[in-house]
């Protein structure tokens, strides 16, 4: 099997590491980085849970190979709040309730901040539109979805 | 469980056509082809595919770009599904297949998956197909041996099977331009508002009194129902000639029964659909 040296900044850090072909994104992040705010479920593409953003791009990192990440900047939960400042999306989802077990967050508001950095404005359905792939068993999506709203009112 | 690691394979990523050309040629059936993974990877986790060779086609530049000229629109192997939403031209011109890109599972998927995945996927469900079906798409191929034409309708063979041989890939899939005043649609029924595999997937084209009906998810491969185009020749009104189409869907179509829903269900829904979109194309109000 071949393995590939990789050069991949992920939260404005740099990692240069070799990887076997066959080592996920999710794996790489997970277990090589310790980002293990990028949540591993179905490992299939069906939840969503493992997105992160990929120059700037939602992506579902059990479907993507870590050797095609080389040279790409890489954004996880941990790389968003400042300093221990959260930002204003972090905290509209709290203010709106839209966190229970948590299991799910990450990916919503990482998904979120593409959406808004995209479509600052969004409508109801722009939401539902962006959030198409990602699963919540527990709020049943309404506070999450008010909290996107909340957060591109809170420029 | 992040700790079970996907089967054992080389990666390997060619730069360009002819690279990618002589790499099938001599891996053939032990090589297979990434272009956004969202196929491969779930069916390699499941051991369903264990190629020794995952040859990534995203570095090879002329599969690359949606292009169009004066026959029709080019887009070209590598092109993701979000592109093809974000086309004004198919959107507009093509309206068919942007309505299934819009579809196709959803939009973080669709930020890697691609058409050309899509048709070589081959599954009898895949969104892109009843559309190009429509739209008389062609495949263009390259192998070992040179370049060929394969129009879509003769593209799929069989559950995941196509008419690619080991040694040949998509280039591009070509969709010709439409005569004026042309209009089309796809319409998908699925269980859940967010990501699903169609239930039942109708796509069809009007051109004055031409009609095309294609249909996913009810057959072994995408189909073309024929019968349909016959009717809108005859007598009748238009509300008549959409209710003998519905008629014919039955005949025209092998559903079965699967997790997701039951054959008569599904053979029911295909009719429903089919009156559906041909009233939106044709203006009829129901």
């Amino acid at each position: 099997m071949s393995r590939h040296k990789i050069l991949v900044r992920v939260n404005g850090g740099v990692y240069e590491r070799e990887v076997e072909a066959r080592r996920t994104l999710l794996q790489f992040l997970r277990e090589d980085l310790n980002f293990t705010g990028t949540k591993s479920a179905c490992e299939r593409g069906d939840c969503g849970l493992c997105t992160v953003l990929v120059d700037g791009v939602p992506t579902k990192s059990c479907l993507m190979l870590a050797v095609e990440a080389d040279g790409r900047e890489i954004t996880t939960i941990e790389g968003l709040a400042k300093d221990g400042t959260l930002t204003r999306i972090q905290q509209a989802f709290i203010d709106n309730g839209a966190v229970q077990c948590g299991f799910c967050t990450g990916a919503f508001i990482l998904t979120t901040e593409a959406l808004l950095r995209r479509n600052p404005d969004p409508t109801e359905e722009d939401v539902k539109e962006a959030f198409g792939g990602l699963l919540c068993r527990c709020t049943g999506y309404r506070q999450i979805i008010d909290a996107v709203l909340d957060a591109a009112k809170r420029k | 469980m992040t700790g079970v690691p996907l089967p054992e394979f080389d990666y390997m990523r060619p730069l360009t056509v002819d690279e990618l050309s002589a790499i099938l040629a001599k891996h053939k059936g032990e090589a297979r082809l990434m272009a956004g993974g969202t196929d491969l990877i779930p069916l390699m986790r499941e051991s369903v595919l264990r190629p020794k060779y995952v040859v990534d086609v995203k570095g090879v530049k002329e599969l690359h770009g949606i292009t169009t000229h004066d026959g029709g629109v080019t887009i070209g192997a590598a092109v993701t599904v979000n592109e093809i939403v974000e086309s004004e031209i198919i959107r507009k011109k093509f309206t068919a297949l942007w309505s299934a890109a819009k579809e196709l599972s959803d939009q973080t998927l669709r930020s890697r998956a691609t058409l050309a995945g899509n048709i070589c996927n081959a599954s009898p469900a895949a969104d892109s197909c009843p559309s190009l079906l429509v739209l008389g798409a062609e495949v263009e191929v390259v192998g070992a041996h040179g370049k060929r034409k394969i129009p879509i309708a003769e593209f799929f063979k069989g559950v995941k099977r196509t008419a690619l041989a080991q040694d040949e890939f998509v280039k591009a899939v070509h969709i010709p331009n439409q005569p004026a005043g042309a209009k089309s649609l796809y319409s998908k029924w699925k269980r859940s508002w967010g990501e699903d595999v169609a239930l039942v997937g109708v796509a069809a084209l009007v051109s004055g009194k031409k009609v095309r009906v294609a249909m996913s998810s009810v057959a072994p491969t995408p189909v073309l129902v024929p019968e349909i185009g016959n009717v809108f020749y005859g007598e009748g009104t238009l509300e008549e000639k959409i209710e003998k189409a519905a008629a014919c869907v039955p005949g025209g179509i092998c559903p079965i029964n699967d997790v997701r829903c039951q054959a008569e269900y599904r053979t029911h829904m295909a009719a429903v659909l089919t009156k559906r979109v041909l009233r939106e194309l044709l203006g009829v109000k129901k």
